[in-house]
């Protein structure tokens, strides 16, 4: 069983940090995992996006047409990836940035104010935070201990004191239901 | 057992050639691989080892050459339209038989193309694009694990064998992050002393060179490298293949394409269809005595790539008329998923049009 | 009897004259050879040779050495020495070789300062082809591809090889010197002494352009060649040291 997200943003939301993280994690989970930025000239527009492929068995291609699950950022994002979703998949949006309007009927939505409760939880930079805290929520196979030393794994040397920071920023999500 | 971690492409091969034992790393910048370069750049300095920022590739590649006269360890990596400009370096490198490894993590051509992945330089790493005959050994990659070990063994291959040696890889694989190990270096050193040039100290003055003297000699030259790149095929071609034992169908790709026909091998399976795959993991030298093999029970090849067709003509020449041989590309961009993969297998088996891809 | 004149002891023992009457590779390669000998280095040395006329000097010294393709010589000279410094490197190219199709290499040798000892043969033509304009071939020069002589027009302008790469921040020591008389050649044997000691004592890149004959080509005696030398290019190409760290 194979399962995609795409987490998209500006540049500068920590796109492909917190995509790092999620793939540490389903790592640490024992699954198959890959993590596919776009880059090069792609990145020039401002909008970053990752894709992580999760598996149990190999995984196969790294980069696919449709999306089990999408987190947008931000307004633009939202846009590009609503139209690359499966049917039946999952669209969580940040709504500080992200208006609430729902044009599919065949996929779930999650609004969630992540600027706003990033800056609650003191830091209104960790958007990217406040969505790992929400998929590792929903996420059966993950849990904050595998937050906490996928984060470790992936900030650098000279970045760990930000792990406190990260930590109230991803707990702030990971204390939002899942949708019914 | 040491822990994997989560390692991307282009830094796998970056590390993997500092375990490798490369003394000197050459290279000019170009997306999607110059991440090789910059982390070189440190990793180098930090080890008291060689590294230069190139003026060019033309400037890298014979940086590379005179790097292994001397019997050293040394490296460039460029990607696509830059390893165009190497051709003249290869050429000359493979009939001085020295061991150049060359990294070529393929962008989008022709000319300048762009920088999403493909896997146009098929024809240009195997049948060479630099001038006269010779032969590269070509190793195609299709995971990050596989980026580490075949970097390895490019570097065992090329003293080995004495010839250039090239990793044929792609942007996705150059970009994308995936659990591996690096294990230790699993090759044993080999003797480079009775042809490097070390100064000619007790014994004749050594010329390295491509041109030969006269036409016997030259003659006499290419032949003997020949029978070396068949002494290579012979020991060190190399494939992976699952489920071709019953197959009615054997799909056959290379590199990151290699991964999506695995998985819709598994999807067709599921659905009844008796379908194979087999993936050259050398592609110079080319597996084609077991695909040859292969073509006398089994029917349908299909040949993935993203390209306008170039492996489908080594398959081709190996099945020999013994099978169909149909293929399914697309020229760049988005790799085929297995849905479309999928699709098409169907399409081919029963005499469809070939839906658009 | 004293003997006053021998082959040096890097010369290959056997080696066959291959360049034409009155050629001035013949004096260049001496020179290379005795200062190999005299600062004992023959055993030590790794050549990078070029394409053209001087690629012929690596059958006649008793070196190690690595042909370059076409202007590629700084390259892999480079290379040779970023992994094995302790070793003696050098080149010996053609003007065509080192200046036109090799000017990146060459320069960026220099800029990178690479303890390097380079040798460029400036005849104002493409000798082993037949004697076709390149880089340095003078203002009104003719050649088989500016028979009615070199104009700006078409043309454009030589280059000057010693200054250019004088102005290289890694540059240890420039020289033009030329072979056309015993006090030149003199000079010349000295400014390649500097050109292989500055490598040595690691203070970066040394170079030597070398004013030469190509008699064949330019249709004439040796002793017209030479003349050439004086009249026509030393005027447009002086001699002299453009740059000398160890200079006090």
């Amino acid at each position: 069983m194979e399962k995609n997200y795409i987490i998209a943003g500006f540049g500068g939301q920590g796109v492909l940090f917190a995509g790092k993280v999620l793939a540490n994690a389903f790592m640490l989970a024992g699954k198959n995992v890959t993590w596919y930025p776009c880059y090069g000239a792609e990145m020039r527009g401002g909008t970053v996006n990752c894709e992580i492929v999760v598996s149990d068995d190999e995984v196969s291609s790294v980069h696919k047409q449709y999306a089990d699950c999408v987190i947008a950022l931000n307004q633009l994002s939202f846009d590009r990836f609503i139209s690359k979703i499966k049917s039946g998949g999952m669209i969580i949006c940040n709504s500080s940035l992200v208006k609430d309007e729902r044009p599919r009927n065949d996929i779930e939505y999650i609004f969630e104010p992540m600027t706003e409760l990033a800056d609650e939880a003191g830091n209104n930079r960790l958007a990217n935070m406040v969505s790992m805290g929400i998929i590792f929520e929903i996420e059966d196979s993950l849990n904050q201990d595998m937050f906490e030393k996928a984060d470790d794994i992936v900030l650098p040397e000279t970045r760990k004191h930000l792990a406190k920071s990260n930590l109230d920023a991803f707990l702030k999500g990971y204390k939002i239901k899942t949708p019914a | 057992m040491t822990q994997k971690e989560l390692i991307k492409g282009n830094f796998a091969i970056a590390e993997a050639a500092v375990r490798a034992g490369c003394e000197c790393y050459f290279g000019y910048p170009i997306t999607p691989q110059t991440e090789i370069g910059e982390y070189l750049s440190q990793r180098m300095y930090d080890l008291k080892r060689g590294y230069v920022c190139a003026e060019s590739e033309l400037a890298a590649i014979n940086m590379v050459i005179g790097a292994t006269s001397t019997g050293a360890k040394a490296m460039t990596s460029s990607s696509s339209c830059a390893v165009s400009l190497m051709q003249e370096g290869l050429s000359y490198a493979c009939s001085d038989e020295l061991p150049v490894v060359l990294v070529n993590v393929m962008r989008a051509g022709p000319g300048l193309g762009y920088v999403y992945p493909a896997q146009g330089d098929y024809f240009q790493a195997v049948y060479g694009g630099g001038n006269g005959d010779y032969k590269l050994i070509v190793l195609a990659p299709s995971t990050v694990q596989e980026c580490i070990d075949l970097t390895y063994k490019a570097f065992y291959l090329a003293q080995k064998w004495r010839n250039p040696t090239m990793i044929l890889a792609d942007g996705q694989l150059g970009q994308m992050m995936e659990p591996a190990e690096y294990g230790e270096y699993p090759y044993p050193e080999v003797d480079t002393s009775s042809w490097a040039l070390t100064g000619a100290k007790g014994r004749d003055n050594r010329k390295i060179f491509s041109c030969a003297s006269d036409e016997d000699e030259h003659n006499a030259k290419i032949r003997r490298l020949f029978a070396k790149y068949d002494k290579i095929a012979a020991e060190e071609t190399e494939w992976e293949e699952h489920e071709t034992e019953d197959a009615d169908v054997i799909l056959v790709a290379f590199g990151s394409m290699g991964r999506n026909i695995k998985a819709t091998m598994k999807e067709l399976r599921k659905q009844g269809l008796k379908v194979g795959m087999l993936r050259p993991i050398t592609l110079s030298p080319f597996p084609e005595k077991r695909l040859s093999e292969l073509a006398d029970k089994c029917k349908q090849f299909i040949v993935v790539e993203m390209n306008m067709g170039q492996m489908i003509n080594d398959v081709k020449l190996a099945v020999n008329g013994k099978a169909k041989v149909d293929l399914l590309n697309r020229p760049v961009g988005q790799w085929l998923s297995v849905e479309e993969i999928s699709e098409g297998v169907h399409n081919i088996l029963n005499h469809k049009e070939l839906a658009v891809l | 009897m004293q003997q006053v004149f021998s082959v040096p002891k890097s010369m290959k023992k056997d080696f066959k004259y291959t360049f034409c009457p009155g050629c001035d590779h013949g004096i260049a390669v001496r020179l290379v050879a005795e200062l190999l000998d005299e600062m004992n280095l023959t055993e030590n040395t790794i050549l990078a040779a070029s394409i053209g006329c001087s690629v012929f000097i690596y059958n006649f010294l008793n070196v190690d050495s690595i042909e370059a393709p076409h202007g590629r010589a700084m390259a892999e000279a480079t290379g040779v020495k970023r992994v094995r410094p302790d070793k003696f490197v050098f080149t010996y190219q053609g003007d065509g070789d080192f200046a036109s199709i090799g000017l990146a290499e060459s320069t960026h040798a220099a800029l990178r300062g690479e303890n390097l000892s380079g040798i460029c043969i400036n005849n104002t033509t493409y000798g082993m082809t037949g004697g076709q304009l390149g880089p340095t071939t003078i203002m009104g020069q003719k050649t088989t591809t500016s028979p009615m002589g070199r104009f700006k027009e078409t043309y454009g302008y030589p280059i000057k090889i010693a200054e250019h790469i004088a102005l290289c921040d890694g540059t240890a020591f420039s020289a033009r010197v030329a072979l056309d008389s015993v006090p030149h050649i003199k000079k010349a044997k000295e400014a390649l002494r500097k050109a292989f000691q500055v490598q040595l004592d690691g203070l970066g890149y040394g170079f030597v352009e070398i004013l030469s004959t190509c008699p064949t080509n330019w249709k004439m005696t040796p002793e017209q060649a030479h003349e050439r030398v004086r009249k026509e290019m030393i005027p447009v190409f002086p001699l002299g040291v453009f740059k000398d760290v160890t200079a006090k």
